[in-house]
């Protein structure tokens, strides 16, 4: 392989990987709230675009960086969340209907509704948050004068992978190590059996929701430096929010994160040498073969291994 | 079992006697446009700039002493919808109809206008295909989507020479055809094209394909991209340091402010082809950027321009034609030939196009955040920089 | 089942096109959005047959709807032909697809299905907007001349073909299949044990499913003149339409596609076109949704007897 051969390789990777920390981080949110309660969040990407407005506002406003904003956004989609599964998830997921999928003309509502007053506040407009880090990069032959390849990796997307990397961590610590993160799994287990257990299985709900919007706000705003902002954005990202939960497994976290480096990696990896146009039907034939030959998605994986022997 | 019958017919009553009419002595134009969805940021700069137009066309006395009374629908882009308002339209007696923006939805509304033998002036629509089908009623004011690029293709054929080409371009009709145009036109040259490829519109990350297009190094980077993509691409491309000898777009995504706002450095010394820009020397042109820029706070892009301009053919067409009857008009539209703000204006039947508008094309480049027009020159407002420098030198 | 209601709304359908002789009414304009209504109801009795008696929750409707719309539109671009054959050509090319689509999607169960299946339109669409030498890619494909200026054909074709399939899918139902049907959507594997063979009889329901819905895509092709694959294998307005058109109406229900292609269209555009709301008509339509399904969870004929009751609140028990 010569030297501009590798060099495209390994910057494919790299993007990538970086790709996986955004579409993990997007994931997130959506695997719990679908783990616990088993239904389809069609308003998932309309919450996302939710929290990327907090972020701009607070940028337009007092120049609040978008990463800090995360205080913000993150509590706010919290209670949005919260009220949604509230006043409106709740009482019809308690209505015994002949088919339980009828939250789905709910999630569409919700997120036309979204959707719709981003569009009266905020006209159509595309908006940015024109931060100074935005192109920022790392650059291998700053490091290394010779080096025969050249490099490079990109401050804001590098972020948001940290980031993305540190949510896990600390969703996974709370989901394992925490009382209430012990009742939320046994909630999307069997919540029967939570219920016997003395789980309050509502209250557990609720607080999912909440938890989920919250973690797909906290996305928006690692996703606003490096991408932009209108109200019809979220509608693609719920996409990826369904192959990353089903690649990774149902509520698993590690599984999101794992699943999203692998969706990332393959992506780039079908632009490079296939051609980015079919790099979508890449995604979703992998999500196709996961779903019929893996359905545990990562997760399982990860589980037959520990317990295999 | 009976009551939702009872329902659904008292609601088709009651939607059927929605009032509908007009009064003498104004001339009611109603515009569908996508005022919601994914385009709506077009169909509002095209709201803004048809609502300018009409407020001067009154303020001089209106058409033949009718005042323009506008209207607005919202077709959310969606094919059936646009149908559905022309319909209404041409059947409520409305004689002319403008507007539309998506060319799924401009293709829609050209097949009823011809049907329902009622005159369309496709206003911001690209797609060749539109004015292609020998259709005797519909007019288009922008230029075809194969000559988008005249202006930047004369510009590398004289002054950047190049050897190779790269073409990038997303997966819509735009897209599509800006590339397919941007190959002939390269063969023409004698350019070699060694790579054309598409992306889905959207996509948040262009590195790998970019490292693809580094590793083999063409002259020029041809983008074709609608919106906010071309913005990624450029800051994508500076942060991979991919050098070519120049960076260039084809209209759309890479002619509007927000190209600049968002790209920030790494727009700089981007060229772009374009169909009207704010300092271009046609009559009207700056008045109407500058108050719009006004009212607005920022300048508006070649869509908004070709919709200020087409009320303005709409009444030099009205004044000219016999009567207003819908063959009235569409005479008085086949003889406009006019200087408008966007620039000449004569539907010509050649090429294989009808009724279509062959208005000259521009390259603009951008220079210190701003978009200055550099080609041709006659119309030049700076000399161009080439060659660039390199993303080294610029820091 | 008697089918002295139907015929009688088939009646008042029929004589619709009438209204053209009613001074002042916007008669062009009503027909593109009955005939669109009726071809709602034709998608939206088809996902009711898959969905809605069989239990198999599909996010794919679009697929069918858009390989019938091709079929049409390729027969017409490739062979000259009248598109008009597409109809007849889509039912084995659409029914080929489903049985291949179902010998993938149906191994899996419940969301899981729901899943698989809009990845199965998102892959459709990209494949569709891929080849460009075969479909046109984003060019799409337009049909120079349609076949009539006036709407009164094609609405009498749409309801023709609306009235078939009421009584088809009426006959499955009330068929040993329909039995069969209901038994696997109430409990798979219950239906299991009783001898039932799940998999052939969740894939009849997909096959004739997807043949029904291939032909209002082939419908659509004819009528409109114009398709590419971001408008005949979007995700939000057809799969997702399908999907709120029959929960809007009533899963499981004779009348409910029909009631809810009435609600989703006609009121839709209705909403649209009341002045001064503007472009919040989405808002209004969104909570409009959201308000059905809190209180009629099982759609509008669904819960009738609950809406009898909302609406006469003195009668109520």
């Amino acid at each position: 392989m010569s030297a501009a051969k590798i060099e495209v390789l390994l910057q494919t990777l790299i993007s990538g990987l970086l790709l996986g920390g955004l579409y993990a981080l997007i994931g997130l949110g959506m695997t719990i709230i679908m783990g616990v309660m088993k239904i389809i969040n069609l308003a998932h990407g309309e919450l996302m675009m939710v929290g990327m407005y907090v972020a701009y506002l607070l940028f337009a406003w007092a120049h609040i960086d978008p990463y800090l904003s995360i205080l913000v956004a993150v509590p706010l989609l919290f209670f949005l969340g919260v009220a949604l599964q509230k006043y409106l998830v709740n009482p019809v997921l308690k209505v015994d209907a002949i088919l339980p999928e009828n939250q789905v003309i709910l999630t569409v509502g919700i997120g036309m509704v979204l959707a719709n007053l981003a569009t009266i506040i905020f006209k159509s407009d595309y908006r940015t948050t024109p931060v100074d880090y935005a192109t920022k990069a790392w650059y291998l032959t700053d490091l290394w004068k010779d080096s025969p390849i050249e490099l490079s990796l990109s401050f804001p997307w590098t972020v948001s992978f940290l980031f993305a990397v540190g949510i896990t961590a600390a969703l996974w610590f709370f989901l394992s190590r925490t009382d209430m993160g012990k009742s939320i799994r046994a909630t999307a287990q069997d919540k029967d059996a939570a219920m016997l257990m003395g789980v309050n299985v509502e209250r557990m709900r609720v607080f999912t929701f909440g938890l989920g919007s919250a973690l797909v706000g906290a996305a928006g705003c690692l996703f606003l430096p490096i991408y932009y902002l209108y109200p019809d954005v979220g509608g693609q990202f719920t996409l990826t929010g369904f192959v990353i939960t089903i690649l990774g497994g149902l509520g698993s976290t590690v599984g999101a994160i794992i699943g999203g480096l692998i969706l990332g990696v393959f992506e780039s990896l079908t632009a490079t040498y296939v051609g980015m146009g079919w790099a979508p039907v890449g995604r979703f034939v992998v999500f196709m073969l996961v779903l019929v030959f893996v359905p545990g998605g990562v997760a399982s994986l990860l589980r037959r291994r520990r317990f295999g022997k | 079992m009976k009551r939702p019958l009872v329902t659904a017919l008292s609601i088709l009553v009651l939607a059927l006697s929605l009032p509908l009419g007009a009064l003498a002595s104004e001339f009611k134009l109603v515009v569908p446009l996508p005022l919601t969805g994914k385009v709506a940021k077009f169909g509002e700069i095209m709201k803004k700039s048809f609502e300018m137009a009409a407020e001067e066309i009154n303020a001089s006395g209106g058409i033949k002493g009718s005042t323009l009374v506008l209207g607005f629908e919202d077709s959310a882009g969606k094919p059936e919808t646009a149908r559905a308002i022309v319909e209404k339209l041409i059947e409520g007696g409305q004689p002319v109809i403008v507007g539309e923006y998506t060319s799924a939805c401009a293709k829609a509304v050209a097949a009823v206008a011809e049907e329902r033998k009622t005159p369309y002036l496709v206003v911001a629509s690209a797609d060749d295909a539109i004015t292609q089908q020998t259709y005797r009623y519909v007019f288009r004011q922008n230029q075809v989507n194969a000559h988008y690029a005249d202006a930047f293709v004369s510009f590398m054929g004289e002054v950047v020479k190049p050897k190779t080409i790269a073409i990038l371009y997303e997966t819509t009709a735009f897209g599509t055809s800006g590339a397919d145009a941007m190959e002939k036109d390269a063969l023409k040259l004698g350019i070699k094209v060694v790579l054309k490829e598409k992306y889905e519109a959207g996509a948040p990350d262009f590195k790998p394909i970019l490292s693809k297009v580094k590793s083999l190094q063409p002259d020029v980077v041809y983008m074709v991209s609608y919106v906010m993509d071309a913005s990624l691409l450029m800051k994508q491309i500076m942060e991979l340091r991919l050098e070519a000898k120049l960076f260039a777009g084809g209209a759309a995504g890479f002619a509007i402010p927000e190209f600049v706002g968002n790209a920030k450095e790494a727009a700089e010394y981007v060229i772009s082809a374009t169909l009207w820009t704010p300092k271009l020397s046609y009559p009207g042109a700056q008045a109407y950027a500058e108050k719009y820029k006004t009212k607005y706070g920022d300048y508006p892009s070649y869509h908004g321009a070709s919709a200020y301009a087409s009320l303005f053919v709409l009444k030099e067409a009205m004044t000219g034609a016999k009567d207003w009857s819908t063959e009235g008009i569409r005479d008085g539209m086949k003889a406009v030939d006019m200087q408008t703000a966007f620039g000449p204006v004569k539907f010509e039947d050649k090429e294989g196009y009808q009724n279509q508008n062959f208005v000259g094309t521009l390259a603009i480049q951008v220079q210190k955040g701003e978009f200055e027009t550099i080609w041709p020159k006659d119309q030049a407002s700076a000399p161009f920089v080439f060659p660039v420098p390199t993303w080294r030198e610029r820091r | 089942m008697t089918y002295r209601k139907p015929l009688l709304i088939l009646a008042l359908l029929a004589v619709l096109p009438l209204i053209r002789a009613v001074p002042g009414v916007n008669a062009n304009y009503w027909l593109h959005n009955f005939i669109l209504v009726v071809m709602w109801t034709i998608i939206g009795m088809s996902w009711n047959l898959l969905s809605g008696y069989c239990g198999q929750v599909s996010f794919g409707h679009a697929a069918f709807f858009g390989i019938g719309a091709y079929t049409s539109g390729l027969l017409y671009v490739k062979f000259g032909l009248s598109a008009w054959w597409g109809m007849l050509a889509s039912i084995p090319v659409v029914g080929a697809a489903a049985l291949l689509i179902g010998f993938v999607c149906l191994r899996l169960r419940g969301p899981f299905f729901a899943l698989a299946t809009i990845a199965v339109g998102v892959i459709l669409r990209i494949v569709a907007e891929n080849l460009t030498g075969f479909t046109g890619g984003d060019m799409g494909i337009m049909i120079r001349e349609r076949t009539w200026v006036e709407k009164t054909w094609y609405y009498y074709i749409i309801l023709a073909l609306a009235a078939g399939t009421f009584w088809f899918v009426d006959r499955i139902i009330a068929s040993k299949l329909g039995y069969y049907f209901v038994a696997i959507r109430e409990d798979q594997d219950a239906a299991e044990s009783l001898g039932i063979d799940t998999t052939r009889y969740k894939t009849i329901a997909l096959v004739l499913s997807a043949v029904l819905c291939g032909f209002a895509g082939a419908f659509y092709t004819n009528y409109m003149g114009y398709i590419d694959p971001k408008v005949v294998f979007a995700l939000h307005d057809i799969s997702v339409m399908a999907i709120m058109v029959v929960m809007v109406g009533g899963v499981a229900t004779r009348w409910g596609p029909v009631l809810g292609a009435v609600i989703m269209i006609l009121m839709a555009e209705i909403i649209r076109t009341i002045p001064k709301v503007g472009t919040a008509h989405h808002t209004l339509f969104g909570v409009l949704l959201i308000v059905v399904i809190i209180f009629l969870p099982n759609g509008v004929v669904g819960d009738a007897a609950k809406l009898r009751r909302l609406l006469r609140p003195g009668r109520s028990a």
